[in-house]
C-alpha cells in the first residue's frame, strides 16, 4: 500500500513539528511566570487554529474566510456544557432545560465541541463545497458572518453580545498542549490519507483529478469536516483559556490572525501552518510588549495601540508580494538527508 | 528596412519551452503567414510580439524600436494590432463601440470623435454589415460578423502591421474566403503588412507571398508559400516524419 | 398609505447605501478581478478625514467645519486618493497574481487601515454632527421622511445618472467598460493599463466617500467599524449583481434594501435581530444555484 510508505516518509514532519511544540511548553514551564505560561497557551490555541484552517484551504487550495466561525459555534458549546447551572439560568436562560443541567469538564466539552462544529462544518459545507474560486470564499465569509449574527442577536441562548462570563478557567498548559498534538498528528494524517492526497491533486490539476474520477466536492467536504471539528475543538479550549464568551471573540480579528500565520508560513505545507504561527506569535508577542511600554532609562517608550496588527498586516502583503508561498514555500520539515513528502502548492496563476 | 525583427526570441511557461531561439523579420507592405500543427508554438509567438507574455529569451524590434518586454499598449502605440485567436470581441458592447476603443490612443481627448468617424467611415464601407448593425450588442454576431468586426476595430487603430491568429477557426469556408478576401483588398489599399498565423497552409497557398512553418517551437523552413506548399519537405515538416 | 410611503423610502435610501457600495467594489473587479476587502476601510477613513487626530472621547471637527460645497469635494478627493495610494503601493505589485492572493492582501490592507484609524482616533465611537440641518422630517402625503432620506436618494439617482453617462459618453469610459470585459484585448487595442486601474480605484474611492457622507449624517457617528457593515452588503450585492457587472451590483444593491426594509416590517419581532442572517444565507443559496449572479451580465467570468 503507497501511503504505509508515505506515511514512513513524511512521519519526521509531525514528530519535528511535535517536538518543537514541547520545546516551547517545556521552556514556558522552566521559566514558570504567568503571563508567559498564558502566552505560551495562547501560541498552542493559535496553532490548533491554524492546523484547522490548513487542512481545508492547504489541501483544497480554496481561501476560506469563514472558519472561525466553526471556533465560535466551540467557543459556545464550552458556555453550554461547562458553566455552573445557576449561572447559566441567569446569563442563558432560554437553554433547554438537559442542556441547563448538563455541567461536563473542559476535555468533554473540547469534544463535544469538535463534533458540534464538525455537524455544522457537514450541514455548511455540503452546500458551500459545490461552489470554487473566489464565489467559495466569498460565501465562506457569508457563513461567518451569519454565524456571527445569529449569536449577536439570540439573546436567550448566547446572551447577544454581552459576554457569557463563568466558564472554568484552565491554567495548566499541559491540555493545550495535547491538543495542539492531536490536531498537528491529525492534519498530517489527513494529509498523506487517500482523501488528503486526492484533495491535493484536486487542487493542483482539476481537470485531470476530475478525470480520474476524483469527486471534488466530496474531497473537499471530508477536508471541511475534519478542519471544522479542529477549529471547534480550538474554540472551546480558548473559552476555557480566557473563562469568557463573546461573539466578536471569534470573529474579523481572530480571521485575520489566523489567515496571516497561515499565509506568512505557506499554505502549501503543515509545517508553514505550525511554523507561521510560531514566527508571528513571537512578533506580536514583542510588539505588545513594546505597547505596554519600555523603560528606558527615565522615560518609558510606548508603541501606541494598533501597531501590532499594522505590523502584521503589512508582514502579510509583503509576504504576499515577495514570496506568495509563504516562508515554508511549500516545503515540510523534514530530518535532514531525506527526501520530505513534497507538497506542492496551488498551481501558478496563468493570468 | 524590416518593419518587425525577431532574434533568438524564446517563451517559456515554467518549465514547458513553447518557442525555441526564433529568428526572422518581416518587411515593411510583406504577408506572412505562419502555419503549423496544434502547438507548435505559434500563438505563443504572437502573443510574445504583442507584448501579451513577455518572452523569455530574444529581442524583438519593432519600426526602429526595442519592444522586448514593453507593454501592450505601448507596442499597439506603435502601430502593430493583434487580432488574437477565438475573435475577442466586447460583448456587451455595441459594434460601434468595440470599433471606438483603439482609437482613443492617437488622438487627444478633444475632437477624438470627429477624427476617428473618417476612421469609422473607412471600415464601414469596407464591411458594410457592421454599419447596418452598428448600434447591436457585439455579442450578439455570428462569427463571422464578429471576425469582421475585429478586423475593422483592429484597422481603426490606424496599425502598420496587423497580426491576426487563426482568422479562419471556426468559420464556414465560404465565410473565410470573404474574410481573406476583405484582407487582401485592405493590404493593397492601406499598404498593411500582414503576419497571419493559420494551422493549415492552404489558405496561404490560395493567396501566396511568404510561408513559414512552425513545429515544436521552431521555424522549419521559411520561403514563398506556393512553391512550399507543393514541396516534399513541407509534408514531411508538417507530420513529423523524416527527420524529426 | 403614510407608512406604505415610509417602507418605500427606507427601503430606498438603504439601497442607495448598497447599491453606491457594491457599485466601488464591482468598478475594481472589472478591471482587475480583485474582490477588495478594504473598501469598507476606506469609507471608515473618510469620515475620520473630517476629525483632527485624537485619541480623545470628543471629536476635534476639522475639515467637518468646512461649509458644504467644500466639505464634499475635499471628502471626495480625500476617498479617490487613499483609494488610488492603495493601487499604487499595495495592488500593483499584484497584477499577475491570482485573485485569490489580491483577496487576502486586500483584506491584510483593510486591516492595516483600519488599526491605523484605531491609533489616531482610539476604537471608541465619537459623535459628530455632520450636516445637522438635513435630519428634519419633511411632510410627503402623510408620511413624515426625514430630509436626510430624501437628500440620500437624490444624491445617489444623480451618482448613478453621471457615472452612467460619463461610462457611455466619455472615451475613458469607453476604455474602462472594454477593459472591464477583456482586459488583455482592451491593451492590445493601445488602453493604457495603469491608467483605467487607476481610473477605476478612483472613482470608488470617491464612491466610498460619497457613503461616508451619507453614513456620517445618518448614524452621527464616526466609527473605525461603520465601513464593515456596508462593505459586507455592499460585497453580497456584486455577487448577486454578478461580479464585475455594474449595472447589477446597483440594482442589487437596492435590491438588498428592499429586502432588509421588508424584513423588518413582516417578520415577528423575534426574528427581526437575524435579518441580517436571513440575508447572508440568502446569498449562499443564490451563490450556489447561480455562480454567475442573479442578474449578471454576458461574457463577465472570473478570470483565473
Amino acid at each position: 500500500m503507497m501511503s504505509a510508505s508515505v506515511a514512513r516518509r513524511t512521519f519526521a514532519t509531525p514528530v519535528l513539528l511535535g517536538l518543537l511544540l514541547i520545546a516551547f511548553a517545556l521552556v514556558a514551564v522552566a521559566v514558570g511566570s504567568k503571563p508567559f505560561n498564558q502566552t505560551i497557551i495562547d501560541i498552542f490555541l493559535k496553532v490548533i487554529f491554524v492546523v484547522g484552517l490548513w487542512v481545508f484551504v492547504g489541501n483544497s487550495g480554496v481561501i476560506s474566510f469563514g472558519h472561525i466561525a466553526f471556533a465560535c459555534l466551540g467557543g459556545y458549546v464550552a458556555a453550554w456544557t461547562t458553566i455552573k447551572p445557576m449561572m447559566k439560568g441567569m446569563s442563558m436562560p432560554g437553554l433547554p432545560d438537559w442542556l441547563m443541567q448538563t455541567e461536563i469538564p473542559y476535555w468533554g466539552s473540547a469534544i463535544v465541541a469538535a463534533g458540534w462544529a464538525a455537524l455544522w462544518a457537514l450541514i455548511f459545507g455540503s452546500v458551500l463545497m459545490r461552489l470554487s474560486g473566489i464565489a467559495a470564499s466569498i460565501a465562506t465569509f457569508a457563513m461567518l458572518a451569519m454565524v456571527n449574527s445569529i449569536y449577536s442577536n439570540w439573546e436567550s441562548v448566547t446572551a447577544a453580545t454581552s459576554s457569557v462570563v463563568g466558564i472554568p478557567i484552565i491554567r495548566s498548559i499541559w491540555p493545550y498542549l495535547v491538543a495542539a498534538l492531536i490536531s498537528v498528528f491529525a492534519a498530517w494524517a489527513y494529509g498523506i490519507s487517500r482523501h488528503g492526497l486526492a484533495l491535493r491533486a484536486a487542487r493542483d490539476e482539476p481537470t485531470a483529478a476530475a478525470a480520474c474520477g476524483i469527486n471534488i466536492p466530496r474531497a473537499r467536504l471530508i477536508a471541511f469536516v475534519i478542519s471544522g471539528a479542529i477549529m471547534g475543538m480550538g474554540g472551546a479550549l480558548y473559552s476555557h483559556s480566557i473563562g469568557i464568551v463573546t461573539p466578536d471573540t471569534y470573529y474579523l480579528g481572530l480571521t485575520f490572525i489566523t489567515l496571516s500565520m497561515l499565509v506568512v508560513g505557506g499554505m502549501g505545507s503543515l509545517s508553514g501552518a505550525v511554523l507561521g504561527v510560531l514566527i508571528l506569535s513571537t512578533l506580536i508577542q514583542t510588539l505588545r510588549w513594546l505597547e505596554a511600554g519600555v523603560q528606558v532609562g527615565e522615560t518609558t517608550i510606548a508603541l501606541p495601540g494598533g501597531v501590532q496588527e499594522i505590523a502584521l498586516g503589512v508582514v502579510m502583503i509583503l509576504i504576499l508580494m515577495f514570496r506568495p508561498a509563504g516562508i515554508m514555500g511549500n516545503k515540510d520539515l523534514s530530518l535532514p538527508k531525506r527526501a520530505a513528502l513534497e507538497t506542492k502548492g496551488p498551481k501558478s496563476p496563468r493570468t | 528596412m524590416s518593419l518587425l525583427a525577431l532574434s533568438n526570441v524564446s517563451v517559456r511557461y515554467g518549465r514547458l519551452t513553447a518557442v525555441r531561439q526564433v529568428t526572422f523579420s518581416l518587411a515593411e507592405g510583406e504577408i506572412l503567414f505562419i502555419t503549423g500543427p496544434n502547438g507548435a508554438g505559434k500563438s505563443s509567438l504572437l502573443r510574445a510580439i504583442a507584448g501579451v507574455t513577455p518572452p523569455s529569451g530574444g529581442r524583438i524590434d519593432f519600426a526602429d524600436h526595442d519592444i522586448t518586454g514593453r507593454a501592450p499598449e505601448d507596442i499597439a502605440r506603435l502601430g502593430l494590432s493583434m487580432v488574437p485567436e477565438g475573435r475577442d470581441v466586447f460583448g456587451s458592447l455595441s459594434i460601434e463601440e468595440n470599433l471606438m476603443v483603439g482609437t482613443g490612443m492617437h488622438s487627444a481627448t478633444r475632437g477624438w470623435k470627429a477624427r476617428a468617424a473618417t476612421e469609422l467611415e473607412a471600415v464601414y464601407a469596407t464591411f458594410p454589415i457592421l454599419k447596418d448593425r452598428r448600434h447591436s450588442q457585439a455579442g450578439l454576431l455570428s462569427g463571422g460578423q464578429q471576425q469582421m468586426l475585429v478586423i475593422g476595430r483592429a484597422l481603426m487603430t490606424n496599425p502598420r502591421l496587423v497580426a491576426i491568429d487563426e482568422p479562419s477557426l471556426g468559420l464556414a469556408p465560404n465565410i473565410t474566403d470573404q474574410v481573406y478576401e476583405r484582407l487582401i483588398a485592405l493590404r493593397a489599399m492601406r499598404k498593411l503588412t500582414l503576419l497571419i498565423v493559420e494551422q493549415s497552409s492552404t489558405r496561404a497557398m490560395m493567396v501566396g507571398g511568404r510561408m513559414m512553418l512552425m513545429r515544436g517551437g521552431e521555424i522549419l523552413l521559411d520561403g514563398d508559400a506556393r512553391a512550399l506548399g507543393q514541396s516534399e519537405a513541407m509534408q514531411a515538416a508538417y507530420f513529423g516524419y523524416g527527420e524529426h | 398609505m403614510g407608512s406604505l410611503l415610509q417602507v418605500l423610502f427606507d427601503a430606498l435610501s438603504l439601497g442607495s447605501l448598497y447599491a453606491l457600495g457594491a457599485l466601488g467594489i464591482a468598478l475594481i473587479f472589472g478591471v482587475m478581478r480583485l474582490v477588495n476587502f478594504a473598501h469598507g476601510d476606506v469609507i471608515a477613513a473618510c469620515v475620520f478625514a473630517l476629525l483632527w487626530p485624537s485619541v480623545d472621547a470628543v471629536a476635534i471637527i476639522f475639515a467637518g467645519n468646512l461649509p458644504w460645497y467644500l466639505l464634499i469635494p475635499f471628502l471626495l478627493a480625500i476617498g479617490a486618493a487613499l483609494s488610488v495610494a492603495s493601487e499604487i503601493v499595495v495592488f500593483r505589485r499584484f497584477r499577475r497574481a491570482n485573485p485569490a492572493t489580491m483577496m487576502i492582501a486586500s483584506f491584510a490592507l483593510g486591516f492595516v487601515i483600519r488599526y491605523f484609524l484605531l491609533m489616531l482616533f482610539s476604537s471608541r465611537p465619537k459623535s459628530i454632527s455632520l450636516l445637522p440641518s438635513l435630519s428634519q422630517p419633511v411632510e410627503i402625503l402623510g408620511a413624515r421622511i426625514p430630509l436626510l432620506q430624501l437628500i440620500t436618494i437624490a444624491v445617489t439617482m444623480a451618482v448613478l445618472f453621471g457615472l452612467t453617462t460619463f461610462l457611455r459618453r466619455t472615451r475613458f469610459g469607453l476604455e474602462m467598460r472594454a477593459a472591464a470585459e477583456n482586459f488583455t484585448m482592451a491593451r492590445m487595442l493601445g488602453v493604457r493599463a495603469n491608467r483605467v486601474i487607476m481610473g477605476a480605484f478612483a472613482l470608488s474611492g470617491a464612491l466610498a466617500a460619497a457613503i461616508a457622507l451619507i453614513l456620517g449624517s445618518q448614524t452621527g457617528t464616526a466609527n473605525i467599524m461603520m465601513g464593515a457593515s456596508v462593505m459586507l452588503m455592499a460585497f453580497i450585492a456584486t455577487v448577486i449583481g454578478g461580479m464585475g457587472s455594474l449595472a447589477g451590483a446597483v440594482l442589487a444593491g437596492f435590491l438588498l434594501g428592499a429586502i432588509a426594509t421588508v424584513m423588518q416590517v413582516i417578520l415577528p419581532p423575534d426574528a427581526r435581530a437575524f435579518r441580517d442572517a436571513f440575508v447572508y444565507g440568502a446569498v449562499i443559496l443564490v451563490l450556489i444555484f447561480r455562480p454567475q449572479g442573479l442578474l449578471s451580465a454576458r461574457g463577465t467570468k472570473e478570470r483565473v
